[in-house]
């Protein structure tokens, strides 16, 4: 079961760390775990590239079957383990249709902080500007608005979905989590940083918190501090 | 059943193409839909904001559900109407990781197309550069090869995920009809064209063909040296 799936991951990349909360909820625990550093261009390895030919993380194997994309990983093992552990999707298909309405949203906020993460590497230099990247960042703010009405909308004591968590928590949680620890303001976003503080203690994201973020947790990231 | 389900769609909108062929698919037929203008701004009437704060399409309802994320709506539909018309999702957990593997990753290819589409939108006129402009089409000559080398492994008269039409060629015949009809080549990518001329008259896909396609047949050139 657990023991023939293989995840390669990235410290703090959201989309590894949501297929790492997938795995938790659902008791899988026992796969084999290759964390790569990007920094050492691991993610670009032949042994990666064989499985996925965008030499991207997350690259996932149960037995012989791949799975490159993070929400396909998460879809299929909801899928594959439905009885087992959490139960992530709902039953229920209005609770159902708001828990694909978010995972599949969530894409907004992760296209807007890569535009600013990616930006001095897709941008040459000579044609980068202030303006280019404020625009971003403008449109990263603009974005989070959205969520922070989203999650004052569904009240105290709600995750981002529906009541209680599910994949939608799974996905979007360490999206939050990276947008606080590069330095956005939880003054500014008081309602995501409720949904933040009050998810974060959950077992299955405790037990997959980046490990070079508890290494150094008061690194001070601040690329996105006037988002 | 299908006449309280409500689609606000635009013609020639992938992400709205694929939930018309889903709703064909599953034999769906009867819903309600209203066809926007892009040109008049109809996204962003109150009407479609009040249910989509995004002002997007597809916007859609079924009751009172709301879902305003394609491939949302489409693995929705296919959950609740499971036993209805076609299964465009199989039992089998392999054959599921390949129709969620390229219906996923098939983002790459709408966002590539949509940087080149919208560049004078989102890039203001004094950032604007030809250079600019080409790094976004080589980018999405990459992906399209991309696409093509996966198309010529499964073989000429396969469907993206395999033997029979899936969710994933329903969420991918869309874009790919796109490239085509912005100019691409189908010489440039012959098994990519392959694949475009055996769906193309699948009977859902020919039911939902975008309306103004169909009046002006002739292909633009925005993507011919992609």
């Amino acid at each position: 079961m657990a023991s023939e799936m293989v995840l390669y991951w990235g410290s703090g990349s959201p989309p590894c760390w949501r297929v790492q909360v997938v795995l938790e909820e659902k008791k899988l625990q026992g796969y084999k775990s290759k964390l790569l550093s990007f920094e050492k261009g691991e993610h670009k390895s032949a042994e990666v590239l064989a499985l996925n030919p965008r030499g991207q993380l997350p690259t996932f194997k149960d037995g012989t079957t791949v799975i490159n994309e993070s929400l396909g990983i998460c879809l299929y093992l909801e899928n594959k383990f439905k009885t087992k552990g959490t139960q992530l999707i709902c039953d229920d298909p209005k609770e159902c249709a708001a828990v694909y309405q978010k995972i599949l949203e969530s894409n907004n906020i992760m296209q807007r902080i890569g535009d600013i993460m990616q930006y001095s590497r897709r941008v040459p230099e000579s044609e980068r500007t202030e303006a280019g990247l404020q625009r971003l960042m403008e449109a990263l703010s603009e974005e989070l608005k959205f969520w922070e009405g989203y999650v004052q909308k569904m009240g105290a004591g709600s995750h981002i979905a529906v009541k209680n968590f599910t994949m939608a928590d799974a996905v979007i949680f360490p999206i939050i989590a990276v947008l606080f620890r590069f330095g956005v303001s939880q003054g500014k976003y008081p309602n995501l940083a409720k949904y933040y503080n009050s998810v974060k203690s959950r077992p299955s994201i405790q037990a997959t918190w980046p490990p070079h973020w508890k290494e150094n947790p008061d690194a001070v990231m601040d690329m996105l501090k006037n988002v | 059943m299908a006449n309280n389900i409500m689609l606000y769609w635009g013609s020639g909108s992938p992400p709205c193409w694929r939930v018309q062929v889903v709703l064909e698919e599953k034999r769906l037929q009867g819903y309600q839909n209203k066809l926007l203008s892009f040109d008049k701004g109809e996204h962003k009437s109150p009407e479609v904001l009040a249910i989509n704060p995004r002002g997007q399409v597809p916007t859609f309802k079924h009751g009172d559900i709301i879902l305003n994320e394609s491939i949302g709506i489409c693995l929705y539909l296919e959950d609740l109407f499971k036993s209805e018309g076609v299964q465009l999702m199989p039992d089998d957990p392999r054959e599921k990781a390949i129709i969620l593997q390229r219906s996923l990753e098939s983002n790459n290819i709408f966002q590539k197309i949509g940087d080149i589409a919208c560049y004078n939108e989102m890039v203001p006129e004094n950032e604007r550069s030809e250079a600019g402009l080409q790094r976004l089409k080589d980018a999405l000559s990459l992906e399209l090869k991309l696409w093509e080398g996966y198309a010529a492994k499964m073989g000429t008269e396969s469907y993206v995920a395999g033997k029979n039409f899936t969710m994933a060629d329903a969420v991918i015949f869309p874009l790919v009809a796109l490239v085509f009809r912005f100019g691409a080549s189908q010489t440039k990518y012959p098994y990519l064209a392959a694949y475009y001329n055996l769906v193309k008259n699948r009977p859902s896909i020919q039911a939902t063909w975008p309306p103004h396609w169909k009046e002006n047949p002739n292909k633009g050139d925005m993507l011919k040296n992609v």
